[in-house]
C-alpha cells in the first residue's frame, strides 16, 4: 500500500472540499480506517471502487452472473464484518480483493468450503491501485502481455487460474508432463510481473 | 517439492493458486510457518496472481447489486451509522418549474402562518431538548460518581485481592515423538487430548524432509484421561523427518492428511 497515502489533491485544496468530496479522493487506507469504525459511507466507497473488479473476476471463473454476484456480495460483506482481514502494508487493497475473488470463485466452482481464510492472502506492497486510471493502465499491460504469451503457456495458466484445475488435472487433460505444466505456469506469471514492472 | 532449504517457485505458485492436493499442501504450510524467505516469495507470487486476476474482462455490476449490499450492511449496522442520502436540495422544498403570480399574496400569508407555526414548534422542541440535556447531565454525574467509587476500590491498598480460576483448568494437548529414522522406529506419547467423536480417530504423520507426501504413522484414540500412545507403527525405514503432525481422520484412517493439523512439531535441525 505504498501509494495509498498519495492523495493527488494538495492539503490546501482539500480543505475547501466537503466531507463527501474528501472521501472520494481518499486513499484505500483512509477508507479502510472508516470501515473499521463502521462508517457505511466509507464501505460504500470501497464497494463503488472495487465491486466491479471483484464481480468481473468472479464472473470470469464462474460464468454465471448470479453466482458471481453471490461471491462478490459475500466478499464485501466479510470486509465489512472483518475489516482487520486486510492488513495495510501487506499489499494493495485492489490486489488483495482480486486474489480473494479468484480464490473464492474457485472454491465455489469446486463446491467446497473456502479452502483458505481471506486473512491468509498476503501480497507485496505495490503501486497505488486505488487510482482508477492506474489500475486500468496496469490491466491493459497485463492483457497485452497475456496475448503475447505462447499459446501453450497461456493455456496452462488460464486452465489453472480461471478454470481451477490442479496441475495434475491439466497434465491429464493436455497430456503434458507435470513438470512442464509447473514450469509453464511459473514462467507465464513471471512474464506478467516483468510486463508490469517495465 | 522442496529443495534442502526452500520451496521451489513452481510449487509456491501452485500452492498460492490452490492447485495442490491437501497432502501436498501440508509440508509447504509447515515450511512457510518457519521460513520468512518463502513467505516473502509467496507474497510476490500472490502479487503475480493479482495481476492475472485483474486481466479478466470488466463487466458492469448487475442492476441493484449496490443497493442489495448497502441494505445488507445497513441491517448489520447500528442506527447511528446509517448512510444519509444527500439530497440535492436538502434545506427546503424542491424548486417548482411553474409559478402563478396571482397566488403570491396567498402564498406569502401561508408562508407567514407556516413560519409562525415553525417558530412555535422550534420553541417547544428547544424546551424538550433542554429537559433532555438536563436529564443527561444528571445521569452523567451519577455515572461519574459510580466510576470514581469503582476506581477507589480498584486502587485501594486495603482491598483484598484474590485470583479465582476454574477448579479444573483445561490442559493443553501435547505429544512427544521419539523417532529413529535408521530403524524406522517411532514412539509417540500424547496427553490431554480432546475426546474424539465416534467414527473419527487421531492419525499421526511423518512429514519427510525431502518434501515428499506425508507418511501415515498410526491411528490412536485417547483414553478417558486424554492420554494415548503410538508404539512402533509400520513405517518405512530411513525416512528423514522434517516434522510430525497429527490430524483427525475417519476411523479407518486416511492416506493423506486432512486439514487442520491439530498437533505439529518440527524436528530440530542439527545443532539445535
Amino acid at each position: 500500500m505504498s501509494g495509498d497515502n498519495s492523495n493527488p489533491i494538495s492539503p490546501t485544496g482539500r480543505s475547501s472540499f466537503n466531507q463527501e468530496r474528501t472521501r472520494v479522493a481518499a486513499g484505500d487506507d483512509a477508507l479502510m480506517d472508516g470501515v473499521r469504525s463502521k462508517d457505511q459511507a466509507a464501505m460504500a466507497e470501497i464497494f463503488d471502487r472495487y465491486a466491479g473488479l471483484v464481480y468481473s473476476i468472479s464472473l470470469r471463473v464462474l460464468n454465471d452472473q448470479g453466482y458471481a454476484e453471490d461471491v462478490m456480495q459475500q466478499i464485501f460483506f466479510e470486509v465489512w464484518e472483518r475489516p482487520q482481514s486486510f492488513v495495510p502494508g501487506r499489499g494493495s487493497l485492489a490486489g488483495w480483493l482480486s486474489v480473494v475473488a479468484r480464490n473464492r470463485a474457485i472454491d465455489h466452482l469446486r463446491r467446497g468450503k473456502p479452502s483458505d481464510s481471506i486473512d491468509e492472502v498476503v501480497l507485496p506492497a505495490q503501486s497505488n491501485l486505488s487510482v482508477e486510471a492506474e489500475r486500468r493502465l496496469m490491466m491493459e499491460k497485463v492483457r497485452t502481455r497475456l496475448e503475447l504469451l505462447p499459446k501453450d503457456q497461456q493455456e496452462s495458466l488460464e486452465l489453472a487460474f480461471f478454470e481451477g484445475l490442479s496441475h495434475s488435472e491439466i497434465a491429464a487433460q493436455t497430456g503434458i508432463p507435470l513438470g512442464t505444466i509447473k514450469t509453464r505456469i511459473r514462467s507465464a506469471l513471471h512474464l506478467l510481473r516483468e510486463a508490469v514492472q517495465a | 517439492m522442496t529443495d534442502s532449504i526452500h520451496i521451489s517457485l513452481e510449487d509456491l505458485t501452485l500452492y498460492a493458486m490452490q492447485a495442490l492436493s491437501s497432502a501436498e499442501r501440508v509440508p509447504i504450510r509447515l515450511h512457510l510457518a518457519e521460513c520468512e524467505i518463502c513467505r516473502a516469495e509467496l507474497a510476490a507470487v500472490s502479487g503475480d496472481l493479482a495481476l492475472m486476476a485483474m486481466s479478466a474482462e470488466q463487466h458492469a455490476l448487475p442492476e441493484g447489486a449496490r443497493d442489495r449490499f448497502l441494505t445488507r450492511i445497513g441491517a448489520a449496522a447500528t442506527p447511528a451509522n446509517k448512510i444519509v442520502e444527500i439530497d440535492a436540495y436538502p434545506a427546503g422544498p424542491k424548486p417548482q418549474t411553474r409559478r402563478v403570480q396571482s397566488w403570491i399574496p396567498w402564498t406569502a400569508a401561508a408562508a407567514l402562518l407556516v413560519i409562525a407555526a415553525g417558530l412555535g414548534s422550534l420553541l417547544y422542541r428547544t424546551r424538550l431538548d433542554l429537559q433532555h440535556e438536563t436529564a443527561l447531565t444528571s445521569a452523567q454525574t451519577d455515572e461519574s460518581r459510580r466510576a470514581r467509587e469503582v476506581l477507589e476500590v480498584l486502587t485501594s491498598r486495603d482491598a483484598q485481592r484474590v485470583v479465582l480460576t476454574a477448579g479444573t483448568p483445561h490442559p493443553v494437548p501435547t505429544a512427544r515423538a521419539i523417532y529413529l529414522a535408521s530403524r524406522g522406529a517411532l514412539v509417540l506419547q500424547a496427553n490431554n487430548l480432546a475426546p474424539i467423536e465416534a467414527g473419527k480417530t487421531y492419525e499421526l504423520w511423518i512429514i519427510p524432509a525431502n518434501g515428499s507426501a506425508p507418511i501415515p504413522a498410526g491411528l490412536f484414540r485417547p483414553d478417558a484421561a486424554g492420554s494415548a500412545s503410538v508404539v512402533m507403527p509400520q513405517i518405512p525405514v530411513g525416512v528423514q523427518a522434517k516434522a510430525f503432525g497429527v490430524t483427525i481422520e475417519n476411523a479407518a484412517g486416511s492416506s493423506a492428511p486432512t486439514l487442520p493439523i491439530v498437533l505439529v512439531g518440527a524436528v530440530p535441525s542439527a545443532g539445535e
